[in-house]
């Protein structure tokens, strides 16, 4: 049980980056960008190709996170592009094809950087290990739930005080009311790409630490990320509430620990990992219509 | 902040659909001159144009030709965002003005950051609070007490007031008023409109306002501008408007435009 518990919690934790940045593009950009798919797995690529390569795991990481983020600012790029000078913001279309365009690039991008499908890390150190080293701390179980909630922290704080500078506030704005801010002189075409660079530099972040710690990168490992991370999302919010940017970015990375208790309680009661997807698929699909589903129960 | 600006449009026009069967043309050369300071009323039926002049000028979409003069400088190929440092604009729908998931204080400093770069400074300051408090005071709403709570809360006058609020703090050198209070019951209607009049004349705002509400373009701006099928049909200066009534208004506008007209929705609001 201890055991599970520790792995959940050090997954949920992990993960917890790529959910925050679900969380940026779905809810604060109300773009719902699945770029994410391929941004989880390049991260983990940059990252693992460097450390077989002898990069120091730090700088792998930050590599990692930096090809994240050219991935969200090119998908951004793609959707001016493809949007055709209309600046309607209700419009899914362009939005939805811009990621899936970039996902599916990705896949490609990510097997030249890898040259095959998967590269194990197995014998080379990872940025856990270094840590370790420096504290003379072995970087497993809850020892590793504290060093990356530690960094799960670190970011949360740092989002909430972006989310809260004079840009952050056009961030938010872009999404929430795009026809508004626009009219205020911001160009919502510039927060809408550095939202999604920032976006997916967090879930790359996700992908490098995760090829880190279980110690292989795989081209697949990104398959279903954008659905895991919804499930995050609206877990943590159903749960925990969505009061406040602030306090819904806490929120979040609860609902990304949830999810991950799930599964592992999912895997205990016997159901197949190979089943995992359909379940959290489900999953969203129930937490979505609930509000639907009760307002036309109201209404009878 | 700017200083009040000269409006002056020459031969604007504007074709939607150009070259196929729904071609219409919704401007057919329009030129008009607004000195700095005035406060034109512009009134016209539905698909008279007055609403497509408005996003002309804000730069929703570029002109099919003609120019766009804003303080003298011409501004017809600047994207919109561009020119919103320099026009403020209230929309009829009180949802179009303020960001609903965010807070009063957070929407105030949007439109208080208007007219310049935006940065990695804090966007709600003590300052900027304090700014927020004295204006939302004057609205009598009681706003300046819950700067803190969530713009989806308010009510579509108190929105709509945030939203001119939001328009004008930031002194722009004009002001587009979109039939900013036809979407409101006359009560409320009525507050948004002294409370526009007040702003304006304080802060010598040049202003055009778009309303199909006749009475409202006679009490209230210095000048009555009344738009037909795409074209300025009567163009009246505070003195003539002040003798007319809302009668002499239509029969005006019989003899300019010369076909039955939609008097009774006029005559009703």
């Amino acid at each position: 049980m201890e055991a599970i518990l520790s792995s959940a919690f050090e997954q949920g934790l992990l993960y917890c980056f790529m959910v925050l940045g679900v969380f940026i593009t779905f809810r604060v950009l109300d773009f719902p960008d699945l770029t994410v798919d391929g941004s989880l797995p390049l991260g983990a690529a940059v990252t693992a190709a460097l450390i077989v390569a002898g990069h120091s795991p730090a700088l792998a990481t930050l590599a990692g996170v930096g090809a994240g983020l050219c991935a969200g600012l090119l998908t951004g790029s793609l959707h001016l592009l493809l949007k055709s000078g209309e600046s309607d913001s209700t419009n899914y279309g362009p939005k939805l094809l811009a990621g899936i365009l970039m996902m599916t690039a990705l896949y490609t991008v990510n097997l030249r950087i890898m040259g095959k499908s998967n590269i194990p890390l197995l014998g080379v150190d990872g940025i856990f290990e270094k840590l370790g080293a420096l504290f003379s701390l072995s970087f497993i179980g809850w020892n590793l739930v504290a060093a990356v909630a530690v960094l799960a922290l670190l970011v949360k704080y740092v989002l909430d005080w972006f989310l809260h500078t004079e840009f952050g506030l056009c961030l938010q704005a872009t999404g929430d009311n795009e026809q508004m801010i626009r009219a205020m002189g911001t160009n919502t075409d510039l927060t809408r790409v550095v939202g999604l660079g920032i976006a997916n530099a967090l879930v790359a972040l996700t992908g490098s630490l995760v090829a880190q710690q279980q110690g292989f990168a795989d081209v697949g490992m990104g398959i279903g990320t954008i659905v895991a991370g919804l499930a995050g999302v609206i877990m943590g919010e159903v749960l925990f509430g969505a009061r406040s940017i602030s306090w819904v970015l806490f929120s979040v990375i609860g609902g990304s620990i949830v999810y991950r208790l799930l599964i592992a309680v999912s895997l205990r009661l016997g159901i197949a990992p190979t089943d995992l997807k359909l379940l959290t698929a489900a999953l969203v699909v129930v937490a979505l219509s609930v509000p639907t589903v009760r307002r036309k129960v109201v209404r009878g | 902040m700017s200083v009040p600006a000269t409006l002056e449009l020459r031969g604007l026009r504007k074709v939607f659909f150009p070259g196929t069967a729904n071609e219409v043309v919704a401007l057919q050369g329009i030129d008009l001159a607004l000195p700095a300071g005035q406060f034109v009323s512009i009134i016209g039926s539905n698909g008279s144009g007055k609403s497509t002049l408005l996003n002309a000028v804000a730069g929703t979409f570029a002109p099919s030709s003609g120019s766009v003069l804003l303080g003298g400088e011409d501004v017809t190929r600047r994207p919109e965002h561009v020119r919103s440092r320099v026009i403020g604009r209230v929309f009829q729908d009180p949802r179009a003005g303020t960001a609903p998931s965010m807070t009063i204080e957070e929407n105030l400093a949007l439109s208080l950051m208007r007219s310049r770069r935006s940065g990695l400074r804090r966007g709600v300051t003590r300052r900027r609070r304090a700014i927020m408090a004295e204006q939302l005071a004057r609205l009598g709403m009681g706003l300046e007490g819950r700067l803190g709570a969530e713009v989806t809360k308010l009510s579509g006058g108190q929105r709509q007031a945030m939203s001119l609020l939001m328009a004008a703090v930031a002194e722009p050198g004009l002001l587009l008023l979109d039939e900013h209070t036809a979407a409101l019951d006359p009560k409320v209607a009525a507050t948004i409109m002294d409370l526009t009049a007040a702003i304006v004349a304080e802060r010598g705002l040049t202003t055009l306002m778009v309303t199909h509400n006749m009475e409202l373009a006679l009490r209230y701006g210095d000048r009555l501008v009344m738009m037909h099928a795409g074209r300025i049909v009567l163009d009246l200066d505070a003195g003539q408007k002040a003798a007319l009534t809302v009668r002499d208004l239509i029969e005006k506008f019989h003899a300019v435009a010369g076909e039955a007209f939609a008097v009774d929705r006029m005559l009703l609001e």
